[in-house]
């Protein structure tokens, strides 16, 4: 039985060969924290005192949630805008986004020098409101704990169906209650991305001197705010896409085309702030003076520009192989944007050099490869993905766990 | 949702809006104009005159021995040497070659002790703060290591160890727990070049050695305003720029005011979150009344 515009798990066989290489990738994970916590974060990590950020900022955290503001991005349209009709999407963007925000969460924790006086940030007393990164993390964490509440009703409405009658009367009865809390979850979950993606740019605007006059602009933050929701966008597009190949999910084509209108005049306004405020400043000189930043400058234009006016076309939008191509560009744009503001653009004094250690990188990818075993097995078994066949031939949780331990 | 339906939802929502900011405004009022706080007379600070300074690193030594901070040992030639490159997790002052114009100059670097430090504005539970006489001092008690003190600080003084399991943030503190007796570089430096004392004072004493000695100075004095003012001042030959000492050009606002008046300025009495959380809640809330017209009113229906 197919339910088109309802959620349902995926079934099937957890422990794949795929999900094997992912736990693998997560152990090599755990194995450099490991070394990270013995020997300190220069045995991981080709940070140094300039470029006291690495890679781990921009791409980890930065990119990780700006990825993950597919939820954000989505809701604004349905939540704010009340459009229901793009409710078919929530769960899986949500799903993605609280898996997206949870990694950067616990990238952040690995990075920090002196992780045992984290409780410094849930002690009040000691707070410096002045500082962005206080703002930064106060709101991470929370909204990391929404996007949880936003996913349990799916788990929820899973457990119901339980074996255990205690455990299915438990959720029967948790169920009303939490939706009834929902527009107030709701709202939280819209304000507290507003806030953050706008001070991930913000934390830049103290570097007035360090950071290159191209990226410098007291519109730092609305710059991260308006990237991040069309990074958002291209990324619920990208994942509908993989999740149709890996699993034939359907794909509702015209639901898309009519959502991917938005990022279009998001993605020009913000190539219009872009160069208005370069403008005002008398700085656009420096985008065609040459060398690697006006490169890297001109490149982001262009894959901010680029989609921007295909996704215009309703005829672009309509066909999926093209949109699967804009959102491709929409996700690098934001990522390359992150990428300059936190390291290229950033000049803390000559003589500093940076470039990530290979286990660097290698941390990132399994931080990732981790991110994606948690959203496949929650897709498979519960209910997040429209569009999807219901399981009902697909073997229980517990008989498919036995099946994969006699293998 | 008709548009006449939106339209109602938006002027009751900002009546609530209205209402709710005010009582917001009147619990915190954090959205204060940021003033720059300016450098005091009184504040402890410290003259480094390039003019004066040998090279002989007795400040160097000095400070490792006060902060009781370890060697950093290098081998050369069989022979094993205190030999620091640049301020790091175990140095916390250290003199170097500046090359000029047909001339070059010894320079003394450590933490400036900014009147308005970008590394206080930033971190996140003030271990990093200014303290009553003018030091820029760190509590490790406080600091969770992020080190966006080292991204902040124009200077790049902030330094973190690296490599160790339980790190922290090292830089001059200009010897406040000698009790009074000021910084140890200060105590030994045989040539006068490095002087301890109150930034009035010293500031003086600046221009007191600029007008004996006019072909001698620059005019200026690096610190009097460079980035709001800085409890460390630098005077130098007029052929050795500041530039060429390794001090960055900077604004003569100090680098907080710009972003934390933007900071503040978004969150200005908290109106905007509260603006814009209260619409998603009115318009959700209106939307469950109404199951037909909600994108939420599905899930209830199941």
């Amino acid at each position: 039985v197919t339910d088109h515009g309802h959620e349902a798990p995926l079934g099937g066989r957890i422990l794949t060969p795929a999900m094997k290489l992912l736990l693998a990738l997560a152990v090599l994970w755990a194995a450099l924290v490991a070394v990270r916590l013995v020997f300190g974060l220069g045995a991981v990590s080709a940070q140094n005192d300039g470029y006291a950020w690495g890679i781990w900022k921009p791409l980890n955290v930065v990119t990780f949630t700006g990825l993950a503001a597919g939820a954000y991005a989505v809701g604004l349209v349905t939540y704010l805008f009340n459009r229901g009709e793009y409710h078919p999407l929530v769960r899986s963007a949500v799903m993605a986004g609280a898996m997206g925000y949870t990694l950067a969460g616990t990238s952040v924790l690995v990075d920090l020098g002196r992780w045992w006086n984290l409780w410094v940030i849930f002690w009040p007393p000691v707070w410096n409101l002045s500082s962005v990164l206080l703002e930064v993390a106060l709101c991470v964490m929370a909204y990391t704990m929404v996007l949880w509440v936003e996913v349990a009703p799916a788990v929820l409405e899973r457990l119901r169906n339980a074996s255990s009658p205690r455990v299915s009367a438990a959720a029967r009865r948790l169920l009303p209650p939490w939706q009834r809390a929902m527009p107030f979850v709701l709202a939280t979950a819209l304000l507290l991305p507003t806030m953050h993606q706008s001070s991930l740019g913000g934390l830049f605007m103290v570097t007035e001197t360090k950071t290159h006059p191209l990226w410098h602009t007291a519109w730092l933050p609305a710059l991260f705010l308006l990237s991040c929701v069309t990074m958002g966008f291209g990324a619920v597009v990208l994942v509908e896409n993989l999740a149709a190949m890996a699993w034939g999910k359907r794909i509702d084509g015209r639901l898309l085309a009519r959502l991917n209108v938005v990022p279009a005049w998001l993605s020009l306004g913000w190539v219009a702030l872009r160069l208005g405020d370069l403008a005002v400043r008398g700085r656009l000189g420096l985008a065609i003076a040459g060398g690697v930043h006006a490169l890297f400058f001109l490149l982001e234009l262009a894959l901010f520009l680029v989609p921007g006016v295909r996704l215009l076309s309703a005829r672009h939008r309509a066909n999926r192989g093209r949109l699967f191509g804009s959102a491709l560009l929409l996700v690098l744009g934001g990522t390359l944007y992150r990428f300059d503001t936190y390291l290229l653009a950033y000049q803390p004094a000559p003589g500093w050099r940076y470039f990530p250690y290979v286990r660097e990188i290698a941390f990132s990818a399994a931080l990732a490869a981790i991110g994606v075993a948690v959203y496949v097995l929650f897709v498979k078994r519960f209910p997040i993905l429209s569009g999807v066949e219901r399981d009902a031939a697909a073997p229980a949780p517990r008989a498919a766990a036995r099946a994969a331990a006699g293998r | 949702v008709t548009p006449r339906g939106a339209a109602r939802i938006s002027r009751r929502g900002a009546l609530r809006t209205i209402a709710a900011a005010g009582a917001a405004a009147a619990a915190t009022g954090v959205a204060e104009a940021r003033e720059p706080r300016r450098p005091r007379d009184d504040d402890a600070g410290m003259l480094f005159d390039a003019t004066r300074c040998v090279g002989c690193r007795a400040c160097q030594t000095a400070c490792r021995e006060a902060n009781e901070l370890p060697y950093e040992r290098k081998q050369a030639n069989g022979g094993e040497y205190d030999a620091p490159l640049d301020l790091s997790g175990s140095t916390k002052t250290v003199v170097k070659l500046a090359r000029g114009d047909g001339e070059s100059a010894y320079v003394k670097t450590q933490c400036m002790h900014c009147a308005d430090p970008a590394c206080a504005s930033v971190c996140m539970a003030g271990a990093l703060h200014r303290i009553a006489g003018g030091v820029v001092a760190y509590d490790p008690g406080t600091c969770v290591g992020c080190r966006y003190c080292q991204v902040a600080c124009p200077f790049s003084v902030p330094r973190f160890q690296w490599f160790t399991a339980f790190p922290a943030i090292v830089k001059c503190e200009l010897c406040r727990h000698r009790d009074g007796k000021g910084p140890a570089c200060a105590e030994v430096c045989p040539r006068g070049a490095v002087v301890h004392g109150r930034r009035g004072d010293l500031l003086a004493e600046a221009r007191r050695r600029i007008a004996a000695a006019p072909d001698r100075y620059h005019p200026a004095v690096y610190g009097e305003r460079d980035g709001g003012g800085t409890g460390v001042l630098y005077v130098t030959s007029p052929r050795v720029s500041f530039a060429a000492l390794g001090l960055p050009t900077l604004p003569d606002h100090p680098l907080p005011q710009t972003s934390e008046t933007v900071q503040h300025g978004v969150y200005a009495y908290g109106l905007a979150p509260i603006a814009l959380w209260s619409a998603v809640a009115v318009v959700q809330l209106r939307a469950r009344r109404k199951p037909e017209a909600a994108g939420q009113g599905r899930e209830e229906a199941e």
